[in-house]
């Protein structure tokens, strides 16, 4: 809506904001936030700035949902989890050196998170007709269905692999992270790494067998 | 002949191999396969993605985390003010048995020295002990004495060393002129007797 109004009237819209910004203190700060580096930004949340530690969140929710998501299997654990991550990392976020980007630091308590869930509750993977969401307009009802049905196959697969290779291949496949960044977040080595990923992929094939493309 | 290891089938898998590699690749076809297998895993796990939340999840989801973290901040102000009263509590509680201690003791060596009995079988077996004597011989009490030394009527009574309307002199004072006066005579009848 908004970007439409400043689409149809530029300069009404642009004198809007700019008299806004001007008459706001909080918008220009929440401004100066966002034009914050990484280590600012971190800077300001330890120094307990308003709407600081909410940026972060808004920048690195999707990604650390969508990791607990790939270990849980279910969108309410994901979410808690996900809820669990951020909540320990302001809790450690004054302890936060810059070593690693914080995307990595937030991925490493992730991973620790979703490790400590997984080795006390194995995975409750949502049934095929609930997963909702999924773009599927071009696709006929039919390959819709064996598509969810197919990826409901990989992911129960990829819950039985024990955890180390589960969050290889997690790291390494969905979020695209290098070797040696995914060696950090396990605190592991780079031969490590490829070695869990290889044994990962074997028993991925294994257990998929002639279901795989 | 010697197999590709995982490391160089990762890094064949991925496109990162070096070309020393490819004329064993080229000759072997268990190797070949191997690298199938891990490319067709590959795919088949890329192709499984995460169900988009519905879109008002990450409003709702941003607002949960700024609660707890909101609760997490006012536990640890709250922490902080208590470790105050944590301190101070047991300092107030130290004071006032310190201040009672010290009465009593003060009071009991203001009394004068029990009667010594007649009876010299008795006497031989009774040591006299003189109260000042009793708060030398026991170190511990020279930390109550110090300790409330300094303490005036005052700062006992902001500590909250004051009887309670609940005590012994709100059942006096509701006793009628008759009651009181029998009161009156037990207790003189009680202190009248040999030894109180």
């Amino acid at each position: 809506m908004a970007e439409s109004l400043a689409w149809t009237l530029p300069r009404a819209w642009q004198a809007v904001q700019s008299s806004r910004v001007a008459a706001s203190p909080v918008t220009a700060a929440d401004q100066a936030l966002d034009s914050l580096d990484e280590a600012g930004l971190v800077a300001a949340c330890v120094d307990n700035r308003p709407g600081a530690f909410d940026l972060i969140v808004e920048r690195h929710r999707r990604a650390i949902y969508q990791l607990c998501y790939r270990f849980v299997g279910n969108h309410e654990d994901a979410s808690d989890l996900s809820q669990d991550v951020f909540l320990r990392a302001y809790r450690g976020l004054a302890r936060f050196r810059g070593g690693s980007s914080l995307a990595t630091w937030l991925y490493r308590i992730g991973v620790n998170v979703c490790l400590n869930r997984v080795s006390v509750k194995r995975p409750d993977t949502e049934p095929v007709d609930e997963r909702q969401h999924v773009d599927t307009r071009i696709e006929s009802p039919s390959e819709q269905m064996l598509k969810r049905e197919r990826a409901a196959r990989v992911r129960s697969a990829i819950a039985e692999l024990p955890p180390k290779q589960r969050a290889t291949l997690v790291l390494r496949i969905y979020h695209e992270l290098p070797h040696q960044e995914i060696a950090e977040i396990l605190e592991s080595s780079v031969g490590a790494v490829k070695a869990n990923f290889f044994h990962a992929l074997s028993s991925l094939r294994k257990r998929l067998g002639d279901e795989m493309p | 002949m010697r197999h590709l290891t995982p490391d160089e089938l990762i890094d064949l898998a991925e496109g990162a191999a070096p070309d020393a590699v490819a004329p064993h690749l080229q000759a072997c076809e268990t190797c070949r396969r191997s690298l199938a297998d891990l490319q067709a895993a590959r795919r088949a796990a890329a192709d499984v993605e995460v169900p988009e939340p519905s879109p008002l999840f990450w409003d709702h989801f941003s607002a949960r985390v700024g609660e707890a973290v909101a609760a997490e901040r006012d536990a640890a102000a709250g922490a902080g003010s208590w470790s105050w009263a944590r301190l101070l509590t047991p300092l107030s509680a130290l004071a006032v048995a310190a201040l009672v201690l010290a009465i009593g003791l003060a009071w009991r060596s203001n009394r004068p020295p029990p009667a010594v009995p007649t009876s010299p079988a008795v006497a031989a077996n009774v040591p006299v002990t003189e109260p000042d004597t009793l708060l030398r011989d026991d170190p511990s009490l020279d930390l109550v004495a110090d300790l409330s030394r300094d303490l005036d009527y005052d700062t006992a009574h902001d500590a909250g060393f004051v009887p309670h309307g609940s005590g012994i002199d709100a059942v006096v004072l509701a006793l009628s002129d008759a009651e009181r006066v029998e009161l009156r005579r037990l207790l003189t009848q009680e202190m009248a007797r040999p030894g109180a």
